[in-house]
């Protein structure tokens, strides 16, 4: 049997290859070669994962690579981890939390908030990705209609930022303060803006979105 | 403008004004409100009286309104936030509001100016097919249907159904491109009767903000036109709304802002009505910083401001700020017939006289068919207007209420059979810009019989 | 201008052109059709050339380009539908492009026209601060630093941080009021620097239409500014932008239509990005009807586009266009380092070498810093380019590449430091409006290594 290590670097591979049904496959024979679920998904896909990702904070992958790896990860996450995880009833979870993420009013910049949104998916959230241009309510409205844990906001422009202030106003305003969390994001957004605006966090890139939603989720 | 430096503050009050949801802001905040200050101050509508004539009853009015916009204020949809005054800065917002305001350019300059009930002052007129949609090809000719007339110190506009042939959709470039079409086709027949500077209302052909603030630019309306910014019903606005306020002050434009209560709405009936013209005239005097205050109150099934309740209404309400503040108001008036009728030369004949003896500023018309009818509307609706202005000045109320009165029983029953009329092409002929003679001997012969109730219009001063 | 009667025609394309996802116009149409278009045509980097010599590539890459405008179009992302042209219509669109423009009034009027590489006419320089949020209370002194510069023909606008303290909230009136506020600073400037007439890149504060629609109005801007339009990238349009495209149509305004592609995103690296440039400029011309059209490559994490990929990209992507179009073709340089350091005055230098004998029309400085650091940009950084831009028109590129080679890799280990340097108000004084002395001495140092390494910058015609 392979080592993790080894595992790791062929999963970045069939992530990068040319055939994107291959990851499936793939994942279901280092599943039957006797790597247990869970193993699989801490030593070698979230490992993988990153290695994606450091690849393409490099340029030695570009964006379509990144886009076209997080999908295929998706795809081994949903269609083998979680029936799985399901079936064995084994209390681990894929589904780590519902998140609703979007651009906010006026800013129609999207690849970082996609960046975010891959991110969080391949680390087991539930995305609910609204898009660009999104009105504070119709923002609020989808978080309490899907029950969420946390509202995503990203912004590129600084005239954009009253909105996410407006957006945990609201929140507070009509009462769903204690319903879900905000966290914002984007390349204006400083800790000290978050913390003036009364967010709840704040990341500053795409890894460390992921690990604000992890802490936001155990505060629950 | 003295009173535009306050925008700014609107602004930031709609961003941090109470929080609310639309709502519950129409149905427990203005329902109720309105309620009590009718019950407090004892209005009640009288159905015998069209035109009122007792001056406690407009100053209890004015007060009954101004509580109200004190205690409601405007809601901001985009910010679900209520935009509030106290009491002393409402009274200063009055205090200092504009009193007098001139539009237009050079000779065809025209100066409206604040008035009290029964005033014998000028009052302005304004005639146009107020947003009744066109066709591209009659833009031009229904337009000089008014602008011929020089009755009109001033044109309104329809609204283009199309742009090069092509759909208008909001809030998109062709918003942008309708609203430059517009602009373009309301100068070139202002230029064709030799009335360049006349002040043209504009922009009707703005859904969005969009077309407001590109129609008046550089080589399109100016800044001497009658820029329009609207009120949601009821005492609602919203960042397109605010946007087109912001964009008028910064041009130094000449701003009208409106709002039309609804009858049997949130703000109930008669009375409620009335209540709701003072306080939501007030309110948008604070808010949008404007020049002149129009209404338009609709009646929800006829879609018109002439029935008893409402000519009742719009009088008193109009005569409350009229007898306590310098606001420059005016009335637009919405009959259910349409062009070709008499029902709507007695409508508008009644409305307009019973308006402009309460102390109105302008007499702007007409929405004739209510207004929403493609192409029905023409010069002679308006022109019925002009006439009754000129010839009711010098009228008292009681007088008014008689004359009005007995107009109201020639139209009334005809309100609830929709008589909207025929369209604009079959009244006028396109070429000469004349009404066909069917529909000028009409005119004439309501004309005559308005005379013979006592409205001079055959006289040569007024 | 001649070509403006396609409005219409574009705004209904928009509207009935060919249905497709947002996510798939970029990975399934995007992507392959540049690589595909690269492999075809045999496009190679070369970091040994950063200001090719090589006129078949730069015709190949034109090619490139406009077939993938013809294959790709524009994406219009509120209708989801693509605007696209036959490649004859996109040939016509070129063909009777403006070619030459006059921006500004009066006796400060400029007139940019379109050159090709190696000219010795030289380009226009727009120096300014590009967007770089500024306070206020700095905005007047800012773009003094810029207006008051003689080598300056056009100056382009910060962007305000608020608006009379207020928070500017897009697409509200806080958008349109701001965009006023924009307008009447920017007056102070032009009639302080006693050029009235000077032409200004404008609205800078305009994240959607409503600020450029109000305030480019009777008492605002005027139709001789410049007025701007983006594209998102990639190859991308929208409601708003198409408004602002209909508005300044309709009021006969100088525009600039400008395009950054993203290097290592959709279109790949520096072949793609040197082929979407091209490809951007094309589909510009014909959708937004601009007078001149810029881009301003980026690289995804260091914020500049003084790389040697994207220096390459840039150079070939403009020889490309101004060999085979009469295009008023601009780049705005988005140096690494910031106001105070030397390396942002060797990122200029270089820039403005390459783009200059590559054949821009319009030279445009600058994106100091990368342009997003609030306060980080100031007048000398354009005085840079404009020196170096008139020194060096009607170089050859050989001798150019050599100059450019010997700078980059002078400043090429600084970027990955980011030396975003300092604030304006610690390299100006800000009440006189001149550069601090050390600031000035940094310059003049580096203006003599300049004339050392060959660049004439002391020559006095």
């Amino acid at each position: 049997m392979s080592t993790y290590e080894e595992l790791v670097g062929d999963m970045v591979d069939v992530l990068l290859g040319d055939d994107p049904d291959e990851v499936v496959t793939w994942a279901e024979s280092v599943l039957e070669g006797g790597v247990a679920a869970v193993d699989f998904f801490n030593k070698v896909f979230t490992p993988a994962m990153a290695q994606i990702g450091d690849k393409f904070a490099a340029l030695d992958i570009f964006l379509p690579e990144l886009i076209d790896s997080a999908e295929r990860a998706q795809a081994i996450s949903k269609d083998v981890l979680e029936p799985i995880f399901e079936a064995e009833d084994s209390g681990a979870q894929i589904s780590r939390g519902t998140i609703v993420i979007c651009t906010v009013q006026g800013d129609l910049h999207d690849i970082g908030k996609n960046m975010v949104s891959l991110m969080l998916q391949v680390n087991g959230f539930d995305v609910i990705d609204m898009g660009i241009n999104v009105p504070p309510r119709l923002a609020l409205d989808k978080a309490k209609e899907v029950d969420a844990d946390i509202l995503g906001l990203s912004a590129l422009m600084t005239t954009s930022q009253p909105y996410m202030k407006e957006c945990v106003e609201l929140r507070d305003g009509f009462g769903m303060k204690d319903q879900f969390a905000i966290i914002v994001g984007g390349a204006p957004i400083t800790a000290e803006y978050t913390a003036q605006i009364g967010a709840d966090a704040f990341g500053k890139s795409a890894v460390e979105a992921v690990e604000k939603c992890f802490a936001l989720m155990e505060e629950r | 403008m003295n009173h535009r430096p306050r925008l700014v503050e609107v602004l930031y009050r709609a961003e941090t004004g109470p929080i609310i949801e639309e709502a519950a802001f129409e149905r427990t905040l203005v329902t109720p409100t309105i309620r009590a200050a009718v019950e407090h101050y004892g209005i009640k509508f009288d159905e015998e009286t069209a035109v009122n004539s007792d001056d406690d009853l407009a100053d209890r009015v004015f007060q009954a309104g101004f509580d109200v916009a004190r205690d409601v204020g405007l809601f901001c949809q985009d910010t679900s936030r209520r935009i509030v005054w106290t009491q002393k800065e409402l009274e200063a917002g009055l205090r200092y509001c504009p009193s007098e305001v001139t539009f237009g350019l050079g000779v065809d300059t025209v100066t409206l100016r604040t008035r009290t009930p029964e005033d014998t002052n000028r009052v302005g007129i304004v005639g146009g097919a107020y947003g009744v949609p066109v066709p591209e090809e009659m833009y031009v000719p229904l337009a000089l249907s008014y602008l011929k007339e020089p009755i009109f110190d001033s044109v309104d506009n329809p609204s283009l159904e199309t742009v090069y042939g092509h759909p208008i959709k909001a809030g998109t470039a062709w918003e942008v491109l309708g609203a430059r079409r517009e602009a373009e086709l309301a100068l070139l027949a202002a230029g064709m009767v030799g009335r360049s500077g006349i002040p043209l209302g504009c922009v009707e052909m703005s859904p969005t903000q969009l077309g407001a603030l590109a129609g008046a630019s550089w080589g399109g309306y100016r800044p001497s036109d009658w820029h329009h910014v609207s009120t949601l019903s009821e005492f609602k606005v919203n960042h397109d709304t605010l946007s087109i306020a912001t964009h008028i002050a910064r041009i130094g434009g000449a701003l009208e802002a409106y709002y039309n209560p609804i009858y049997g709405g949130y703000v109930g009936g008669a009375e409620g009505v009335a209540v709701a013209i003072v306080a939501g005239l007030i309110l948008i005097n604070q808010t949008y910083v404007a020049q002149v205050y129009n209404t338009r109150p609709n009646h929800p099934f006829y879609n018109c401001d002439t029935t008893r309740e409402l000519i009742w209404a719009t009088g008193l309400g109009i005569q409350a700020l009229a007898r306590n503040t310098n606001l420059i108001t005016e009335t637009l008036v919405g009959p259910a017939g349409g062009p070709g009728t008499k029902t709507m030369l007695y409508e508008n004949a009644a409305f307009t006289l019973a308006t402009t003896v309460s102390g109105q500023s302008a007499m702007t018309a007409s929405h004739s068919a209510g207004g929403a009818v493609p192409r029905h509307a023409s010069g002679l609706d308006a022109k019925i207007c002009g006439e009754t202005v000129h010839a009711s000045s010098g009228k008292t109320r009681g007088e008014a209420n008689e004359i009005v009165n007995r107009l109201i029983a020639l139209y009334e029953s005809d309100l609830e059979t929709n008589p909207k009329g025929q369209p604009f092409e079959e009244v006028y002929d396109q070429d000469t810009i004349e009404p066909t003679p069917e529909w000028q001997g009409l005119y004439d012969e309501v004309r005559e019989e308005v005379i013979g109730m006592g409205l001079p219009m055959d006289r040569m001063v007024w | 201008m001649r070509h403006r009667s396609r409005l219409v025609n574009v705004l209904e394309r928009a509207e009935s052109g060919p249905i497709m996802k947002e996510a798939d116009f970029e990975r399934r149409l995007v992507t392959p059709a540049i690589k595909k278009a690269v492999e075809t045509y045999g496009i190679e980097f070369d970091d040994s050339t950063l200001v090719p010599n090589d006129d078949d590539l730069a015709d190949r890459i034109f090619q490139a380009g406009l077939e993938v405008a013809a294959e790709t179009g524009m994406f219009c992302q509120d209708t989801s539908r693509r605007i696209a042209f036959t490649r004859r219509e996109l040939e016509e669109g070129l063909r009777f492009c403006p070619g030459e423009v006059t921006m500004g009034a009066g006796t400060d009027a400029v007139v940019a026209r379109a050159r090709e590489p190696e000219v010795a006419e030289r380009p226009i320089l727009v120096g300014g601060a590009y967007g770089v949020p500024f306070p206020e209370d700095l905005f007047v002194p800012v773009m003094l630093s810029f207006a008051k510069e003689s080598v300056v023909d056009v100056i382009e606008n910060a962007t305000l941080e608020t608006v009379y303290g207020k928070p500017i909230k897009a697409a509200s009136p806080w958008e349109v009021i701001g965009g006023w506020r924009e307008a009447e600073l920017s007056m102070e400037v032009i009639g302080r620097a006693g050029r009235p007439g000077m032409c200004i890149g404008c609205v800078e504060t305009s994240p959607t239409a409503l600020a450029e629609i109000s305030a480019s109005s009777w008492g605002g801007f005027r139709p001789t500014d410049w007025h701007h339009v983006s594209t998102v990238s990639e190859l991308k349009t929208n409601y708003d932008l198409l408004a602002k495209v209909a508005h300044i149509n309709r009021i006969g305004g100088v525009m600039e239509s400008y395009y950054n592609p993203i290097y290592g995103g959709y279109v790949g690296g520096a072949e793609g990005v040197a082929v979407a440039v091209v490809a951007g400029s094309i589909l510009m011309n014909q959708v937004t009807m601009a007078h001149t059209i810029s881009t301003r490559p980026d690289h995804p994490f260091l914020g500049c586009n003084t790389t040697p990929e994207l220096m390459w990209a840039m150079s070939v992507g403009v020889q490309a266009l101004s060999r085979n179009t009469n295009l008023l073709v601009g780049t705005l340089v988005g140096p690494a380092g910031g106001p105070g350091t030397r390396t942002v005055l060797y990122e200029l230098a270089a820039y403005a070498l390459s783009m200059t004998v590559s054949g821009v029309a319009v030279l445009e400085a600058s994106h100091t810093a990368g342009g997003a650091v609030p306060r980080h940009v100031s007048g000398l950084e354009a005085k840079m380019c404009g020196e170096v831009m008139r020194a060096t028109s009607g170089m050859s590129r050989a001798e150019a590449n050599e100059l450019v080679m010997r700078l980059n890799s002078i400043y090429g280990p600084d970027l990955e430091t980011k030396p975003i340097g300092k604030p304006f108000e610690e390299v100006y004084d800000v009440v006189n409006v001149e550069p601090t002395s050390e600031w000035r001495g940094l310059y003049d140092e580096v203006w003599d290594e300049l004339v050392d390494m060959g660049v004439p910058l002391d020559a006095l015609v």
